[in-house]
């Protein structure tokens, strides 16, 4: 297992990439689901000032 | 005919938004198990390179995000230039929903690309042609941002960015073809070239799997964010009533 993470001793610089690159996916799905959310949030809100 | 039916419904919004929300989950479902597959066979069943080695593994995070940086661009260009030529609302709504996530791919893209060139040039940055045109592409997914963000009124912030991401769509082939064209570090394409790929097919499998992820996640972003730009810009439309109720 420690042979897998140490992946020949460019471990320290692979797995800081990994975390980078997929830690962006996760966050753009996140700020992606906020915007949505937001927007609706504010939709209803005009909605109920119309009303 | 069939066509023209098909871009009329493109360009109107509740359409959009219904497809957008429908849709939204496959696509979104089947990027993550292509990404967690590829995932897999990059890190555990590819084999190591004989020059590389294991650091040849970085190739499945760096080469889909700077793809993946280089196609959104493209797509927001074109949906700016749809959007300025025939005038249509969801064009502009859509580039205005590629530049965020563009932009999040190229900050991965040049990041990912310094911590692989540290182990294999001996530097984290050099001003080569590659990498500075990169970094030219974040700045102008800067300056789309930018320019929508400084213009209040839509119609002509809508104007105003869609030219800047036409014009500067000239970037993407200098960045493709730049380890061509100049004397480079980065290496040649690997896989996306005319011909047989110079990859072996253990390696090459979770690489193209990865790149079917990423574009299915793309879609996925784009499609919630896009659902975000149309109920900001159609908040008076009384379709809105009917989705947020």
């Amino acid at each position: 297992m420690s042979e897998f993470f140490s992946m020949g001793g460019y471990g320290r610089y692979l797995w800081p990439a990994f975390v980078l690159g997929f830690g962006i996916v996760v966050l753009n799905l996140v700020l992606a689901l906020n915007s949505l959310a937001a927007a609706k949030q504010e939709a209803r809100r005009r909605m109920e000032m119309s009303q | 005919m069939a066509t023209w039916t098909w871009f009329h419904r493109l360009a109107s919004p509740p359409h959009v938004y219904a497809f957008a929300r429908r849709w939204t989950p496959w696509f979104g479902g089947f990027a993550g198990v292509a990404m967690l597959v590829a995932l897999y066979g990059g890190l555990v069943l590819a084999p190591a390179d004989y020059q590389q080695k294991d650091a040849f593994r970085m190739v499945y995070v760096h080469a889909p995000t700077a793809w993946l940086s280089l196609m959104i661009y493209t797509t927001m260009a074109v949906a700016a230039a749809v959007g300025l030529i025939w005038r249509m609302k969801v064009a502009h709504a859509a580039a205005a929903a590629c530049a965020p996530i563009g932009a999040w791919f190229t900050v991965a893209a040049l990041g990912t690309g310094m911590l692989w060139g540290k182990p294999m040039w001996g530097a984290y940055w050099v001003w080569d042609p590659r990498l500075t045109a990169e970094l030219v592409l974040l700045f102008l997914y800067f300056g789309y941002m930018g320019l929508r963000a400084g213009i209040e009124d839509p119609v002509k912030a809508d104007k105003a960015s869609a030219m800047l991401a036409v014009v500067g769509v000239v970037n993407v082939p200098i960045i493709k073809f730049s380890v061509e064209w100049w004397n480079s570090l980065h290496q040649t394409a690997t896989v996306m070239q005319l011909g047989k790929p110079k990859m072996d097919g253990d390696m090459l499998w979770p690489l193209l799997l990865m790149f079917v992820g990423f574009a299915l996640y793309f879609i996925t972003v784009l499609l919630i964010r896009l659902r975000a730009e149309l109920l900001r810009r159609e908040r008076n439309a009384s379709w809105i009533r009917e989705v947020v109720a």
